[in-house]
């Protein structure tokens, strides 16, 4: 497996940063301020020869958000970033016809339409869950880029869609001091301090076919980006790919000696590697097992016990203390909570 | 910052070529001193005094577009400079005593800059009332530039908690609050493209200010969504003038760029204040907004 590093150069600068620039161009802020500490220049990225790494783009957020202290800009960012202007993932995105294959995009070539948030889709038996991963270790951050996710995924989705879906949002972070700002532009019903980051919406919704899309230019597109992201030097980021390998064995879930013989390095450069995104391998198994319990506790109807027994804890007292640790919260307290969500 | 400069600079070139006359002019009239005549506390004060009068200058050329008052504000303070400059002058070159020019400079010019000065902040002083009274109903009682909205020139919602919540306090008095949604705004933003959708909220924002009355405030409380608050009234007169506001934006005929009409609709949610904060009262006009009977 490959998977690319924090300071990897591959993200094509005129693509979701652009938008940023865009925006904040329209608000007379200077791009050279945005630019600062990114090592590119306007000229360049208007020539389509710029590209970020994922570190860049998260500096490029940081002094977006240093210029236009708005809590307004993140869903405005989001309003704008899809289908986009991103090429084949655009046109692949456009031309979806019905839910499942616009999410197949975000699932798919997450790393094409938005390299900084990592698209999971999981079915129930009554709802779809989009859940988002932090993919760049993105710390004060995550909140811009998970706000921007959810508003161009509720917008685009409505717009290619032709009708309002009535999408539930969970968040991780309390309730922020804007909250108009979510009820505006995400209008729809908000679960703040959850235990993930996801969108919420009934079954039902997943297959209805979409007006106004071309089957063959989607084909067409699909080969387009499959070809693209095999010429990337990864399709995920080293913390997401690891995440997921470790989601993939949650039963028994491989040592940091173990996950660094399978990515063929050693211990210390795996160590290193994550450091660049600002992770460790304790918080990636710490977030993946907290993920997968909510996913079994919440959506598949099974009680704590059960939860514990697949998550091979030797004993429920053990196995409360560390889900207590990962989330502030018991098992019990969020099977209740997140069952509530899940019945509306 | 840099286009504003350059509007001015007729008089930044202006104060230059005279500050260099005065000291040509000094020059040429007088010797220089030797360093032990020197006078270190009188160079720093009255040094100090012309930079800091220079510095004025800057500031209100950087902040203000040309016109009368400007014009006013930097003669005067123009004519402060060039006398604290040739009082600055005379500590490094002794004149001959003959020489008459120079109290002319020093005394003549001092209060003739403070009488200009005092003209321009005058008329400052009245040029804010009108600016004031053009933003009666985007502001009330005190002013917080740090809740201005970045894109219209409305309030934010901060400023609209702290508003409600004066009025709140007022409770022999009804009071109601309206919330205004553009009907189907992200298909019209999609449409119009940012520039123009941009647009559109900020010429909205001045249709509803056109009908609303002397009391009132309008401030925008997120995305497509404005709130009216309308004190010292009641449920009957909230409706009319609510309905006011709706005619008003479907009548508003807004033209994109290229000049095509693009029809405009809002939905309302209104709330009438019972015995409760503003918080809950802004989430029952929000929550009005959704029903389908609208004015609830």
């Amino acid at each position: 497996m490959v998977f690319f590093l924090h300071d990897q150069r591959f993200i094509p600068a005129h693509g979701q940063a652009a938008v940023l620039l865009d925006l904040a161009a329209d608000q007379a802020i200077d791009s050279n301020v945005l630019l600062r500490h990114t090592g590119l220049f306007r000229e360049q990225i208007v020539q389509g020869e710029a590209q970020l790494s994922s570190h860049d783009f998260l500096q490029l957020i940081h002094n977006s958000r240093r210029s236009l202290a708005d809590p307004e800009l993140s869903f405005r960012y989001g309003q704008r970033l899809f289908p986009g202007h991103y090429g084949a993932a655009s046109t692949l995105l456009a031309n979806a016809g019905n839910l499942a294959q616009a999410l197949q995009v975000f699932c798919d070539f997450g790393v094409l339409i938005q390299p900084l948030a990592g698209a999971r889709l999981s079915l129930s038996e009554q709802h779809l869950c989009l859940q988002w991963l932090d993919c760049a270790g993105s710390g004060p951050h995550w909140r811009f880029i998970v706000e921007a996710a959810m508003t161009g995924v509720a917008s685009v989705t409505r717009w290619l869609s032709g009708e309002r879906l009535p999408w539930q949002f969970l968040f991780r972070h309390d309730c922020p001091d804007y909250p108009e700002q979510y009820q505006v532009h995400l209008s729809g019903p908000l679960h703040f301090a959850s235990q993930i980051d996801a969108m919420l919406l009934p079954l039902e919704y997943l297959e209805r076919p979409w007006p106004n899309h071309s089957a063959t230019a989607r084909q067409a597109a699909l080969q387009q980006c499959q070809q693209e992201i095999a010429s990337l030097p990864g399709t995920l980021s080293l913390r997401h790919g690891l995440y997921l390998h470790l989601l993939e064995h949650i039963h028994q879930p491989p040592s940091l000696q173990e996950s660094a013989e399978w990515l063929e390095c050693s211990p210390a450069t795996l160590k290193r590697r994550l450091k660049g995104f600002s992770s460790h391998y304790q918080q990636l198994l710490d977030e993946a097992r907290l993920h997968q319990a909510v996913h079994w506790l919440a959506f598949h109807g099974q009680g704590p016990d059960q939860v514990c027994a697949r998550l091979n804890f030797t004993d429920s007292t053990n196995f409360r203390r560390s889900f207590k640790r990962w989330s502030g919260q018991t098992p019990a307290m969020c099977h209740r909570q997140l069952l509530r969500f899940a019945q509306r | 910052m840099k286009q504003r400069l350059s509007l001015h600079r007729g008089s930044l070139i202006a104060l230059l070529v005279m500050a260099n006359l005065v000291v040509l002019a000094n020059l040429a009239s007088g010797d220089l001193k030797t360093v032990s005549e020197l006078v270190w506390l009188d160079i720093a004060g009255e040094g100090g005094a012309a930079l800091l009068a220079l510095l004025w200058i800057g500031l209100i050329l950087n902040s203000r577009p040309t016109g009368r008052v400007t014009r006013l504000l930097v003669t005067g303070l123009s004519t402060l400079f060039l006398a604290y400059w040739q009082d600055l002058m005379d500590e490094f070159i002794q004149l001959p005593s003959a020489v008459m020019w120079d109290h002319w400079l020093e005394s003549g010019a001092m209060p003739l800059g403070m009488l200009l000065l005092t003209l321009g902040i005058y008329h400052w002083h009245r040029e804010q009332q009108a600016i004031s009274a053009q933003l009666q109903k985007r502001e009330r009682v005190f002013r917080e530039h740090r809740s201005l909205d970045g894109l219209t020139p409305l309030s934010g919602p901060r400023y609209l908690r702290e508003q409600l919540a004066m009025e709140l306090l007022k409770q022999d008095q009804p009071l109601s609050l309206v919330m205004l949604d553009l009907h189907c705004f992200d298909h019209s933003r999609r449409l119009l493209g940012p520039h123009d959708s941009d647009r559109l909220l900020r010429e909205v924002a001045e249709v509803l200010l056109l009908n609303l009355r002397q009391q009132d405030l309008l401030c925008r409380y997120a995305g497509d969504r404005f709130a009216v608050v309308l004190p010292r009234t009641g449920r009957q007169e909230a409706e009319s003038l609510t309905r006011e506001l709706e005619q008003a934006v479907r009548h508003f005929a807004f033209k994109t760029q290229r000049g095509i009409t693009h029809p405009v609709a809002i939905m309302a949610g209104l709330a009438v204040a019972h015995d409760e904060d503003a918080d809950s009262l802004i989430e029952r006009a929000n929550r009005n907004l959704h029903s389908p009977s609208r004015v609830a």
